[in-house]
């Protein structure tokens, strides 16, 4: 990020209520990530320490250090979505995407990002879209009263194929 | 539009022909577009896509709306049985009114109890009002939200803050959502009226991140509200001046804990501080603070307009008003349903949920989110209130009712509700830290059959020592999951016991 | 204002505000606790001084150390229901940290010699498999030396302490006030020729001061730079860059000069 821009957001907050917060969310939408050196930036601009910013970003899971894929596809692992059926969504998208963990974390969390960079795949606790549960959002869109069958097609709108990404 | 409800018939369509009543459309689709104009261009509606029709409407803060008459062989909105347990106090506007348009929220009376409040009511007044409602905090704990307001009234202290938590954290719960998005002017009068009674000129809206939908509504709605004098300098011409913020949440189940929400508007890590003090002394900033949730603050413009008496009335014993519950899962009409507090169980699943998806027996509900029970079928005569859902080993919490048919698994689920909480302790306190971690390895053990009847002994061990020694609500909540469902669901634990398979 | 409070049925004096763990250990009560430090404010971690509280403004079990004293207050420290999740809470301390000897001791004070749970297995954790995550150290920087060079990362159970980014982190003083406070010895550095090395926080480097006098490295450079800046200049001039030996030597050699010019006059 410009260090132009990143002025301009933090111009954005008069008040220090939610300022932190808001800075880092807006820097995390724009970027796609939280950077290093736009970290250290902010701990020098905001004064204060660097490993207060980096406590944080690290304690919220709307932030993520690593670059995010080209498009986001988040199942939401919601109660309503998971007695109907998010974790075999889960699994298709893995599977058709091609992305291996390299160790499941206990909590069953995962962000994983396909190897040409096109897809993240993540999970969320709850849309709030409970009454077309199971869910799944692409980038801003919700796709609801999803099955793994329909999944492919959803991910073709959004530029997959299913040979490209086969040898990947 | 904001959304009535009925979440399984979307999306819905509103048809309102001069003189005829208000027809709702149900399952609309895109080919359906070209019908529909010609059926209105005709002076119609398209019948076979009509849901109901509301001739009148009772906004319940203002005059009557009369939309008309006619079209009486479209069923009668009282006549569907989705709606006929319901009892809109809450959701008295959404649907009906464009939430983006304050003029619609003024003229289906918005704002006149603020007026009322400001010019012909002391501070004093309006929280004995409010006492006078029984209205409880709709967040979970039910603690009498009147009582609240006193504590950080009666502080000395010139700066006070007030804040709406819109951090709808528990999953398979979304009622916030719609009353953000469907009444976003409900949400800021309330505000407005518990700002003057406390004493607090400024306030703050933390909302998560997940709901973009609501931020837009809410900033469109704050600045539109700026624009009409309804927020700045001496509102209504009084001794009343009120900003408010919006600062969102960034994903973390336990900000909406009080302390740790404050910690996070203040940029920090949610981690929840010790109280006392508590935020009514020392909240936000150092300076007192008193928070509800988005549920309560819809509840006050009501409760000030038609009195605390007309509100106690509604609802059952200590248990006043209605509640939006959120009706998913294995239930064959989804969606958001309000009835009035100790409304049973059963009315909820059966009557407006229409029992199980394609006929299928229904095996238990789970209320309250990560920090409730789940309650079998055999108790759903169990009022839906703070008390009676405590007593069954479940809670009221923000009002999520997750429905489990008989394919369900309740060490599953028992197990999902671990995962989450886990997942969303903030690490601070060991019994939450390394509790719930052993409780979810035992739980595991349990699914891939391995477990013996000494690690339910644990379990049970754990989830006690977890509920008494945590430091905050998530811990202190956490084991609910578990010992509901060993204290119904028994059978199913042992079933998965090593000397079981065998 | 003074007041009256009753620890374990013994009445006892305090200040209306106190916390209840400072008054209990004035009183020579024994509660254990690990996060918690009188220079700090209270934490409510550890979890280990609970009390029964009897008779006050609420009832039941909560911490000691953050239960502020009010007269009439009436706790008891030893209930069996007391005893009984310090117990719980110590096999679980025994699973987190499974390396150190400060728990086992407690552990077995309480008649608790292992754990049912599994135990934490991180082979190179720099902190050696002894963090609670009290969190003593991370509030010590912070809040009374004004570093922050480390603090939590992560949360739940995957919670660590250490420097952003697993990095050598410049903002740390070297000055061991972690190391100090830390309730399991968990935090480990070496000072090797002239440089202090914070081997917990990611090997971080901080130069160490030489006396002006005996050329012995004394004390880290950033460290002395922040203890100046809180001294009286005055002193300050006087004592500046010599070891603490070398400080005594001189401020006995001009005590003595003082002296024989006082009876010089």
């Amino acid at each position: 990020m410009e260090t132009a821009r990143l002025n301009e957001i933090v111009e954005s907050y008069p008040t220090p209520t939610g300022k932190i917060l808001g800075i880092l969310e807006q820097v995390q939408r724009e970027d796609g990530y939280l950077q290093k050196d736009v970290l250290k930036t902010l701990a020098e601009k905001l004064e204060v320490p660097l490993s207060e910013l980096y406590s944080i970003a690290t304690f919220y899971s709307f932030f993520t250090l690593e670059k995010l894929g080209r498009h986001v596809v988040t199942v939401c692992m919601g109660t309503a979505c998971h007695v109907r059926g998010a974790p075999a969504l889960a699994d298709t998208l893995k599977a058709l995407l091609k992305v291996e963990e390299d160790e499941t974390t206990q909590d069953g969390k995962f962000q994983l990002t396909t190897a040409d960079n096109d897809f993240t795949v993540t999970s969320a606790r709850c849309f709030g879209a409970c009454s077309m549960a199971p869910v799944l959002r692409v980038d801003n869109k919700i796709f609801g009263y999803m099955t793994p069958e329909r999944i492919p097609a959803v991910l073709k709108q959004f530029g997959w194929e299913e040979d490209t990404h086969q040898n990947a | 539009m904001g959304c009535i409800g009925y979440c399984r018939e979307e999306p819905l369509v509103n048809i309102h022909l001069p003189g005829k009543p208000l027809i709702i459309l149900h399952r609309v689709t895109e080919k359906d577009a070209e019908e529909i104009v010609r059926a209105v261009a005709a002076g119609e509606v398209p019948r076979k896509l009509s849901l109901c029709r509301i001739n009148d409407w009772d906004p319940l803060v203002g005059e009557k709306l009369l939309f008309g008459e006619g079209f009486q062989d479209v069923p009668a909105y009282a006549e569907i049985p989705y709606f006929a347990p319901q009892r809109k106090v809450v959701l008295r506007d959404a649907g009906l009114i464009n939430p983006e348009d304050i003029d619609e929220y003024i003229a289906v009376g918005g704002y006149s109890a603020l007026y009322k409040a400001l010019t012909r009511m002391s501070p004093d007044d309006v929280i004995e009002e409010v006492k006078a409602s029984g209205l409880r905090g709709r967040g979970g704990a039910g603690f009498p939200t009147g009582l609240k307001w006193g504590f950080t009234k009666k502080e000395k202290s010139s700066t006070k803050y007030i804040i709406c938590n819109a951090d709808e954290g528990d999953p398979g719960a979304y009622m916030n959502r719609n009353e953000m998005e469907s009444d976003p002017h409900m949400i800021l009068e309330g505000m407005l009226i518990g700002a003057y009674a406390i004493g607090a000129r400024e306030g703050v809206l933390y909302i998560r991140a997940e709901y973009p939908l609501a931020i837009q509504r809410l900033e469109k709605a704050i600045g539109q509200a700026r624009d009409y004098g309804l927020l700045g300098e001496n509102i209504f011409g009084a001794d009343f001046s009120f900003t408010l913020t919006i600062a969102e949440g960034a994903g973390a189940f336990v900000c909406g804990e009080e302390t740790a929400l404050i910690a996070s508007i203040e940029g920090e890590t949610g981690r929840p501080r010790p109280r006392p003090p508590f935020p009514a002394q020392k909240g936000l900033w150092g300076m007192p603070t008193n928070i509800n949730n988005v549920e309560t603050w819809t509840n006050i413009p009501v409760i000030i307009n038609r009195g605390g008496a007309w509100f106690s009335k509604i609802g059952g014993e200590r248990n006043s008003g209605t509640k939006v519950f959120s009706l998913v899962g294995e239930v064959d009409r989804v969606g958001l349903a309000e009835v009035p507090l100790s409304t049973p169980i059963r009315t909820m699943v059966y009557d407006i949920g229409n029992g199980g998806i394609e006929g299928k027996a229904i095996k238990a509900v789970q209320t309250g989110g990560p920090s409730g029970g789940c309650i079998p079928a055999s108790l759903f005569d169990t009022p839906m209130d703070y008390e009676h859902l405590t007593a069954v080993g479940s809670i009221m919490g923000s009002g999520g009712v997750v429905v489990m048919d008989a394919g369900t698994s309740m060490v599953d689920t028992a197990r999902f509700f671990i995962g989450f909480t886990n997942e969303e302790s903030c690490g601070k306190c060991v019994p939450c830290r390394e509790g719930l971690k052993h409780m979810l390895m035992i739980l595991d053990k349990t699914l891939a059959g391995k477990a013996t009847e000494t690690d339910m002994q644990t379990l049970e061990e754990l989830s006690g020592v977890i509920k008494n020694a945590s430091l905050c609500g998530l811990g202190q909540t956490a084991p609910n999951p578990v010992l509901s469902t060993l204290r119904y669901f028994r059978d199913e634990y042992n079933t998965l016991l090593k000397k079981a398979r065998k | 204002m003074t007041i009256q409070i009753t620890i374990n049925g013994n009445p006892c004096s305090s200040e209306a505000g106190e916390s209840v763990l400072t008054i209990a250990r004035r009183e020579g009560v024994e509660i254990p606790a690990f996060c918690h430090d009188e220079t700090l404010a209270p934490y409510g971690a550890c979890r280990m001084c609970l009390v029964d509280v009897v008779s006050g403004p609420k009832k039941g079990v909560t911490t000691a150390c953050t239960l502020q004293a009010m007269d009439g207050l009436e706790i008891i420290t030893d209930t069996p229901e007391i005893l009984r999740l310090r117990k719980v809470l110590l096999e679980l301390y025994l699973a987190q940290a499974p390396k150190s000897k400060t728990i086992k001791a407690l552990a077995a004070q309480h008649g608790i010699k292992k754990t049912r749970f599994a135990k934490k297995v991180h082979p190179e954790d720099p902190l050696q498999g002894q963090c609670i995550l009290c969190g003593l150290c991370v509030r010590v920087c912070r809040d009374i030396m004004g570093a922050g060079a480390i603090s939590y990362i992560g949360r739940g159970q995957f919670t660590e302490i250490n420097t952003p980014f697993y990095e050598e982190n410049d903002a740390c003083l070297g000055c061991g006030a972690c190391a100090q406070v830390c309730p399991t010895q968990a935090i480990a550095f070496e000072d090797i020729t002239g440089t202090r090395v914070m081997k917990s926080w990611s090997e971080t480097k901080v130069p160490l001061k030489q006396c002006a006098a005996c050329g012995n490295y004394f004390a880290p450079v950033p460290f002395t730079a922040y203890a100046y800046e809180k001294l009286d200049p005055a002193i300050r001039d006087e004592i500046r860059d010599l070891c603490p030996d070398c400080r005594r030597k001189e401020m006995t050699r001009k005590a003595i000069l003082l002296r024989a010019e006082g009876v010089g006059r």
